[in-house]
């Protein structure tokens, strides 16, 4: 299996790369962030470990670069810095997990597995209706502002289920049967409350609400 | 009233108050002067009058006494000479007299009428006019009248002058008056100088707070800039505090790894190496703890953060990360923005968040409320939950429930640390879902 590893420190990068080499992968090594981006492009990995901070660049635009070329490459982030914020900005730029230093060789391998496991037999959908994109991988909408915003689990598979057939009246029953069921028995104020708050977040037309039959994802805009 | 510098509009408070006080006063002065002048017009007629009045009820007197004869002298008497300003017409049936007949040809007229009133005559060809009061009776059946009048001329040119007096004493007053004025702002504004005087000393070290030495309406503004610095001097205490904290602590360990490494007679193996490690981890745990101590920066007027969509974003992360847990938000806020620091925010839910996450068997509840007084953020899972007995240590520094799980001791220390820097309060008890529920309420102002 082919690695990208891209990490500045080479003492660091060297142990790195004798235990991943131990543990089965075939690891080629870029120390920039210029290499990094012509190699995660020209090459098929399985997965690339990224360091953020780079000495010509951050980590974070190399992963932007990819992500556009629509590299489906899963990847793995290392910082040293593990503020929250740090973690949600990595995973908006298109990460798939995410380490903070100093970390054991162990659990990056572990992890690493874990995202090649995961990306093994993924087929990257993105359900498009009326300039809206739904990325079923990543579980975020696209507006056709060109916003991306995340979605949580319940409010991706309401979505999911509208935006798969644009036009078609959803009941609050049909609706329902999307949701996992949290409480003991969930009411139509449920799905009230999720469709409000989809709109506040894609747009008050997205959703059209027909009284006294459901909701359907608006084709008309 | 605004000075153009380039690309800035500068707006002072002196010119402004200057441009309503003065203004505003010489209207006020020249109202004044204008109503001085109608009420000394008015007296001076009242006086005349009065005058005039008495006169013409002397003469009356006079002819009544000895009427049907008529001392035409009665008008030439010495006393009409010395008050050669006023002049004197009689009429007694078809009988006339003059004081001065030269004025004969404009009292004539006046003397046909038999009504009782004060009259103005304008003499054309001299230009005076004459204030003048005409009496009339009747004697036996015969119409009597009489015109006694004052040139008035004289009396209103010693009027004018009068009232341009009181013109000169007005803009004196008036500039006077303006020099109050500025003396006023000036003095008023003054703190304000004084202030950044005072802000300039404690740039340089000459002073440690403002003086609260100033009128009461500055009184608030100093003690919220005193406030500030009290808030700064803290926050650079504790990161001192911590940098010679962590110095310390960290010096000891750095100093014992670099004399085994430099020792080339000591072999690093065996548990000596595996000490080493567990140094070095040590140190990292250490330097982690205080950053995260340092970083947070507390409570501070005008840093908000935008709650919803914060939790949104690490709720749609941690989804992402736990692929097979659930993660469900629900929110219900009327206050867009809350007074934590992003940072701060960020950090205390992503912990709380981290932390259910990694307990729960299949969903994680976080919502967002606010009441009264408080703000409040609760998270639940369906994990195994925590004994009673345990709750009261969970975030305590040191205890980890969570060994197996690697390098996630310090979550719920962070969260205690930070809602604790708020005045907040944080709760565990158990969920409706089975596992923990965390409730951490921060205060609204």
């Amino acid at each position: 299996m082919r690695l990208l590893l891209v990490e500045d420190d080479e003492m660091l990068a060297l142990s790195l790369i004798r235990f991943l080499r131990s543990a089965g992968f075939a690891v080629d090594h870029v120390g920039s962030a210029q290499n990094a981006r012509a190699m995660g492009l020209q090459e098929d990995y399985r997965a690339a470990v990224l360091d953020i901070g780079l000495p010509d660049g951050s980590g974070l635009e190399v992963l932007e670069t990819w992500r556009q070329a629509r590299s489906e490459v899963p990847v793995l982030l290392l910082t040293a810095r593990g503020g929250w914020q740090d973690k949600v900005n990595g995973l908006k730029a298109g990460a798939d997990d995410y380490l903070a230093k100093p970390f054991h060789a162990e659990e990056l391998v572990a992890r690493i597995q874990a995202l090649i496991r995961r990306s093994e037999g993924r087929v990257h959908k993105v359900l498009q209706a009326s300039g809206f994109e739904l990325d079923e991988e990543r579980k975020r909408v696209k507006t056709p502002e060109g916003a991306w915003h995340g979605l949580t689990g319940t409010e991706f598979r309401l979505l999911r289920c509208l935006m798969a057939r644009p036009g078609r009246i959803f009941s609050k029953e049909e609706l329902l049967e999307q949701l996992y069921n949290l409480d003991a028995d969930p009411s139509h104020n449920v799905i009230e409350a999720y469709i409000r708050r989809l709109r506040r977040l894609i747009g008050r037309d997205s959703i059209k609400t027909l009284r006294g039959q459901g909701y359907v994802f608006d084709t008309t805009r | 009233m605004f000075s153009i510098r380039p690309g800035k509009v500068t707006h002072s408070l002196r010119t402004t108050l200057l441009w309503w006080l003065l203004p505003s006063a010489a209207l006020f002065m020249g109202v004044a002067w204008l109503i001085h002048g109608m009420l000394l017009e008015q007296m001076s007629r009242d006086f005349v009058h009065e005058r005039l009045h008495q006169e013409a009820e002397f003469l009356e007197r006079q002819i009544r006494q000895t009427y049907p004869d008529f001392d035409a002298a009665l008008l030439a008497d010495s006393y009409f000479d010395e008050v050669s300003h006023h002049t004197f017409a009689l009429r007694i049936g078809d009988r006339v007299a003059f004081s001065h007949p030269s004025r004969q040809d404009e009292f004539q007229p006046w003397l046909q009428n038999t009504r009782t009133s004060f009259l103005t005559i304008e003499e054309g060809q001299v230009g005076a006019s004459f204030l003048a009061f005409r009496k009339a009776f009747e004697m036996a059946g015969e119409p009597i009248v009489i015109i006694v009048a004052e040139d008035y001329s004289l009396l209103a040119n010693s009027q004018q002058e009068l009232h341009l007096w009181t013109a000169v004493v007005s803009a004196a007053l008036l500039l006077f008056l303006v020099l109050l004025i500025l003396l006023a702002v000036h003095t008023a504004l003054s703190p304000v100088k004084q202030l950044q005087r005072e802000l300039g000393d404690l740039r340089a070290g000459a002073r440690d707070r403002l003086s609260l030495d100033v009128p009461g309406e500055f009184e608030g503004l100093i003690s919220e800039l005193n406030r500030l610095l009290d808030t700064l001097d803290t926050r650079l205490e504790r990161s001192r505090q911590g940098m010679a904290n962590l110095s310390h602590s960290i010096k000891t360990p750095i100093a014992a790894l670099v004399k085994i490494l430099a020792d080339r007679n000591t072999p690093v193996e065996g548990s000596l190496r595996d000490q080493m490690v567990s140094r070095l981890a040590g140190l990292d745990s250490q330097l982690e703890a205080e950053m995260h101590r340092s970083s947070f920066a507390g409570p501070q007027a005008g840093k908000t953060a935008a709650p919803e969509a914060q939790v949104r974003e690490i709720v749609w992360m941690l989804g992402r990360l736990y692929e097979n847990k659930q993660f469900h938000l629900e929110t219900d806020l009327d206050q867009p923005r809350w007074p934590v620091e992003e940072h701060d925010f960020g950090e205390l839910i992503g912990n709380v968040v981290d932390n259910a996450g990694k307990w729960a068997k299949s969903d994680v509840l976080v919502r967002l409320t606010q009441n009264q007084n408080d703000l409040v953020i609760e998270v639940e899972d369906d994990g195994p939950g925590v004994e009673p007995s345990a709750r009261a240590a969970l975030g305590s520094r040191g205890l980890r429930l969570d060994e197996q799980t690697e390098g996630h001791g310090l979550g719920l220390a962070i969260v205690r640390d930070i809602v604790e820097s708020y005045n907040g309060h944080l709760l565990f008890s158990e969920s409706r879902l089975g596992g923990l529920l965390v409730r951490i309420s921060l205060p609204k102002a």
